[in-house]
């Protein structure tokens, strides 16, 4: 594995959830060390083996975001893989623009996590296996049609339903009938999915 | 009466009429003076030349009698001035020609005496004719005023007046019932005002009015109500009606002010549904603010047993054991599980906070199966039976699949229960095509039923029928259906047991992008 020697550094507050990302990192052959606040993983980043980074958004101190600022200023590229319990839209955008590689909603599905700590970590890869996901999600965005992708700008404006209905002068429903109908376009699990493959696509194309 | 002084404003030519024949009556002009001396002097002329032409006949006699109808005319229509004219013009003419025969005798002066004297009463009379006239025009012209005066205020009030006799016949229609209804007043006015009524009250309400003439029994009289009214293109309309009646001379008439109540419905109806829709809101905000704490809580040890289960499925996935397989199965099961509570706790947290869900085109006869299934663990060992009667045509809604399984779970899972101790234990979930492109989901059981006194309030948070009961599931239930633009209404079970009535906006096929 290129990755090896290679550690992710988890950081939650929240204990139970450390260990037991660290557990199942761990059964897939990948090193971890926990870090208990953003705070306390910047004070050790002088002595540690960056891999790839797992934070939470919301803890006491420094946010997840604060944490992608400051690696940001001090020009340290490790990749940053966003984890939340509160999955709102305007949150994984700004997770996404300040430099996440990844944003994920608690309780996650394992394949994905892992999927998207491998890509983090063997970045060559990773790089040619997200060129191939923006790919398959450039072609999903291909086949929306004009009213599809107005209600996804919407969406991804993180503006609800009646204001998207608004804005476009059509009715509730009918923006209702276009989100589900684009939502089975794009084959996303759910709105904080579908916000995350629109940034891919977005930002890897105009990046 | 600021209205009514706007109409006489707006409309003052009679006003205006009647204050020029007034200024007529008080300064007479020269044309007028003209007409009535000039009216005197023909009369005496046309008395002349009857006289005239009958001297052959008279020689001398009746001088003066031919000119008293002269006088009569002159005064009672021109007043003293032509009167006393005609009555001078009479005498010199009369004494002129009686000089003309013969020498004037003492007799002849007698009778110019008494000529005078009663041309005098003759004036006298003539001057109480002509006032008397006068008065009768001037309060003719009054009645006219006063009349036009209340018609301009009754046409400027905006509540319609009718009037109708003893026999319902329209009498007078002001013109803002024909502003309301549509209809002239030329073309209603003598016929029966039940036209102005949709059915069943048009045939009913000769009856009415023939009940309260017998018996005197007042409904509506003096009472007024709301009652419907229909316009001459059919359409019906609330109305609120005050009928006043009237008794003039031994005949009965009956006023009615209608004033239309389509405005305040809709202003009623519209603060009805602002209400509702606090409340809704005052609801949503306590479950909201419990589902995101809940979210927050419990998303944490959710991921954390999601992350354990997996990877010990993942440290099995190295052992090559056949007789690990089920317990592999059994993690793989636990981890979707604990993912799927992640699920509902998420969408009822976006639910709440936003007042929207994931909706997908859904179809009902699928997710009913699927809610069923779970519902269903282990409810054939309690000797539930279970029949689903699926309708054509009721087949896809707009719905967030998870929330509204999470409803037919909580009914169904309530309905077993509730069916315990029956001797009878028949679960049916049926759907059907509602009326307002909506389909209906019922769920029926053969339990318990509910106490009359619980079922008004059933759907508010924390009333419960059972002993554990939390008593939020049906609250959550009628968050969830009424989110989704639907009702959820609980009833009797005629065979005993209680009814379930779900309704959700239907999905026409052409809507969808895809095919299910």
């Amino acid at each position: 594995m290129s990755s090896e020697g290679a550690v992710v550094h988890i950081i939650d507050d929240d204990e139970a959830l450390r260990e037991s990302l660290a557990f199942l990192l761990s059964t897939a052959q990948i090193a971890v060390r926990s870090h208990i606040s953003a705070a306390a993983f910047l004070e050790q980043l002088q002595d540690t083996n960056l891999g790839c980074v797992i934070t939470d958004v919301r803890m006491p101190g420094l946010s997840g975001i604060d944490l992608l600022k400051r690696l940001r200023e001090r020009k340290i590229g490790v990749p940053v893989i966003v984890i939340t319990g509160h999955g709102d839209v305007p949150l994984a955008v700004e997770a996404m623009k300040s430099g996440a590689v990844d944003f994920l909603e608690k309780p996650f599905d394992d394949e994905v996590l892992l999927a998207s700590v491998q890509s983090a970590l063997q970045e060559h890869e990773g790089q040619s296996k997200r060129l191939i996901e923006r790919a398959v999600i450039e072609d999903r965005l291909a086949a929306l049609s004009k009213r599809e992708r107005d209600v996804l700008s919407g969406l991804i404006a993180g503006r609800a339903n009646k204001q998207i209905a608004f804005d476009l002068g059509i009715s509730p429903r009918t923006v209702e009938i276009y989100r589900a109908n684009l939502m089975e376009k794009m084959r996303a699990s759910s709105l904080s999915d579908l916000v995350r493959m629109a940034l891919i696509a977005e930002i890897l194309g105009s990046g | 009466m600021m209205e009514a002084f706007k109409e006489l404003q707006a409309n003052p030519q009679a006003g205006l009429k009647s204050a020029a024949k007034a200024a007529d009556r008080k300064t007479p002009g020269w044309r007028d003076i003209a007409w009535r001396y000039g009216l005197a002097l023909f009369a005496i002329v046309v008395a002349l030349a009857a006289r005239t032409a009958l001297e052959s006949v008279l020689r001398g006699e009746a001088s003066y009698l031919f000119y008293m109808p002269a006088i009569l005319i002159a005064s009672a229509i021109g007043g003293w001035g032509p009167g006393l004219l005609t009555t001078a013009l009479g005498l010199s003419l009369g004494l002129f020609f009686v000089a003309d025969i013969r020498t004037l005798t003492a007799a002849d002066y007698v009778d110019a005496a008494v000529f005078a004297l009663v041309s005098v009463g003759i004036l006298w009379r003539g001057e109480l004719l002509r006032r008397f006239r006068g008065a009768a025009i001037s309060s003719a012209e009054d009645a006219e005023t006063r009349a036009a005066h209340l018609k301009s205020i009754l046409d400027s009030i905006p509540d319609a007046m009718i009037v109708i006799d003893d026999r319902g016949m329209m009498r007078s229609f002001s013109a803002a019932a024909e502003r309301l209804f549509g209809y002239s007043a030329a073309d209603v006015l003598g016929k029966n005002v039940k036209m102005l009524m949709p059915q069943p009250y048009r045939d009913a309400h000769d009856d009415y009015l023939n009940r309260y003439l017998r018996t005197g029994d007042r409904r509506i009289i003096g009472i007024g109500r709301v009652v419907v009214g229909q316009r001459q293109d059919g359409s019906t309309f609330p109305i609120e009606l005050a009928v006043g009646e009237v008794n003039v001379h031994h005949q009965r008439h009956f006023t009615g002010f209608i004033r239309d109540l389509t405005e305040r419905q809709q202003t009623e109806a519209r603060l009805q549904e602002l209400q509702s829709e606090l409340v809704h809101i005052s609801r949503l905000t306590a479950m909201g603010e419990m589902a995101s704490a809940l979210a927050h809580e419990l998303n944490q040890p959710l991921s954390a047993i999601a992350n354990y289960v997996k990877g010990s499925r993942r440290v099995l996935d190295g052992r090559n054991d056949d007789s690990l397989t089920p317990l592999r199965d059994a993690l793989d099961k636990a981890g979707e599980q604990a993912l799927r509570a992640g699920q509902i706790i998420r969408r009822l947290r976006d639910f709440v906070a936003r007042g929207e869900s994931e909706r997908r085109v859904e179809n009902v006869r699928k997710l009913i199966e699927e809610a069923s299934a779970l519902a269903l663990v282990g409810a054939k060992d309690t000797g539930v039976r279970v029949r689903f009667d699926f309708a054509p045509g009721a087949d896809l809604i707009l719905a967030d699949k998870v929330q509204i399984q999470q409803v037919l779970l909580n009914l169904m899972r309530n309905a077993i229960e509730a069916m315990e101790i029956s001797p009878t234990r028949d679960l049916v979930i049926a759907t059907a095509l509602a009326d307002n492109n909506m389909i209906e989901i019922r769920v029926t059981d053969t339990g318990s039923g509910i106490a009359p006194e619980i079922a008004g309030q059933l759907f508010q948070p924390f009333v419960t029928t059972k002993r554990h009961g939390m008593g939020v599931g049906l609250s959550i239930s009628r968050t969830i259906i009424e989110a989704h633009g639907g009702t959820i209404t609980v009833g009797a079970n005629p065979g005993g047991g209680t009814i379930f009535i779900l309704t959700l906006p239907a999905v026409a096929q052409e809507e969808t992008s895809h095919v299910l």
